[in-house]
């Protein structure tokens, strides 16, 4: 769903509820990635700054495949290309850690 | 130190148990709420008071995209000093005390009710049920100050700071499912229970129905002084 940046500068005439359905598809993808990666981590049995830094390596790598779909299309979608990197690795990272710990619990604890 | 070694009936005892717990009770929470949550009967006045002031304000936001003479009929019909709609309705004071309404007064208790009961008898029930075991361990070192985050009701001094107790475990399942309900459950869903307490400290939980004359009055004076700023000034050149 685009939300339609024209070339001028002055103004920019924008969809509300297109920018917040476009936020929460990324924050989906987001989401589903930073549980899937902890899953791996869990099971892998990372530990300490290796989990982290896998964590880190993930979130950005879906930004990145983000951008490479979006390709030079990203502001069309938008308003700035750092959202895509940073705005969801906070609460992804809750996610992450959660999932990270139930399954490093339940394969390598006990 | 010595690495601890638990009984693996723990985890299928505890451990699972906890989080399923917690993630199924925000699940029949969110259909309790969809099937005791009844749509709101609104009165005509009050639905055609809240259209106007949402019209006023798309044309406050969007009227430089239509020509000035529309715009300006529109301001017209809102903010005209003796015709205009915002001056010419009067409205009485119609901000009701809640207390007073027995059918605001049923919803607040309903809403209440929902958020409170699962806090409180879920949360009991696992003290109850679940004190006091370690069910695991995070994956990476932590510092001595995490001790009573992660280990509750277990007053061990010489532990290891990174092993979390039962009780922990399930308000981290608490706070860390959050988005896993956004991904089940879709955006807008109330088995978010923090969500809920978060309201209720900033008050948006107990927000009054809005006292309209001065709404009124307000989007008068905000429309009065928009002015008409064409914005599709030299739009056929942009399309060549």
């Amino acid at each position: 769903m685009p939300s339609n940046v024209s070339k001028k500068d002055d103004f920019i005439p924008l969809s509300e509820s297109a920018v917040r359905y476009n936020h929460f598809l990324l924050d989906y993808c987001q989401t589903s990635f930073s549980a899937l990666s902890g899953c791996t981590a869990g099971i892998l049995g990372l530990t300490g700054l290796y989990g982290f830094l896998f964590y880190f390596v993930v979130s950005i790598m879906t930004s990145l495949f983000m951008a490479i779909y979006l390709g030079n299309n990203t502001s069309k979608y938008f308003l700035s290309t750092q959202t895509l990197f940073t705005s969801t690795i906070w609460s992804g990272l809750q996610t992450y850690l959660l999932f990270w710990t139930f399954l490093y619990g339940m394969v390598h604890v006990y | 130190m010595a690495e601890l070694l638990l009984d693996s009936k723990i985890r299928f005892w505890v451990f699972l148990p906890l989080m399923a717990i917690t993630f199924l009770v925000g699940i029949i929470k969110h259909y309790l709420f969809i099937f005791m949550s009844n749509d709101k009967i609104v009165e005509k006045q009050q639905l055609t008071d809240s259209q106007a002031l949402l019209r006023s304000r798309l044309v406050r936001e969007n009227g430089k995209y239509i020509p000035k003479e529309s715009f300006m009929m529109r301001k017209n019909y809102f903010t005209n000093e003796e015709t205009g709609f915002f001056v010419k309705q009067k409205r009485q004071n119609t901000v009701k005390n809640p207390m007073s309404d027995p059918g605001a007064m049923t919803e607040m208790l309903k809403g209440n009710f929902l958020n409170m009961i699962p806090m409180v008898v879920i949360g009991g029930w696992i003290n109850w049920a679940y004190a006091g075991f370690l069910c695991t361990k995070v994956p990476f070192p932590l510092t001595f100050r995490f001790k009573p985050m992660l280990q509750k009701d277990v007053n061990l001094v010489s532990l290891d700071a990174s092993w979390v107790s039962s009780a922990s475990w399930y308000i981290i399942n608490l706070f860390g499912l959050r988005s896993m309900y956004n991904l089940v459950l879709g955006e807008n869903n109330a088995a978010d229970q923090t969500k809920a307490m978060q309201d209720q400290m900033s008050g948006a939980a107990l927000s009054m129905p809005d006292d309209i004359s001065k709404a009124f009055k307000a989007e008068n004076e905000s429309l009065t002084i928009t002015h008409h700023n064409w914005a599709l000034k030299g739009v056929e050149q942009t399309f060549n």
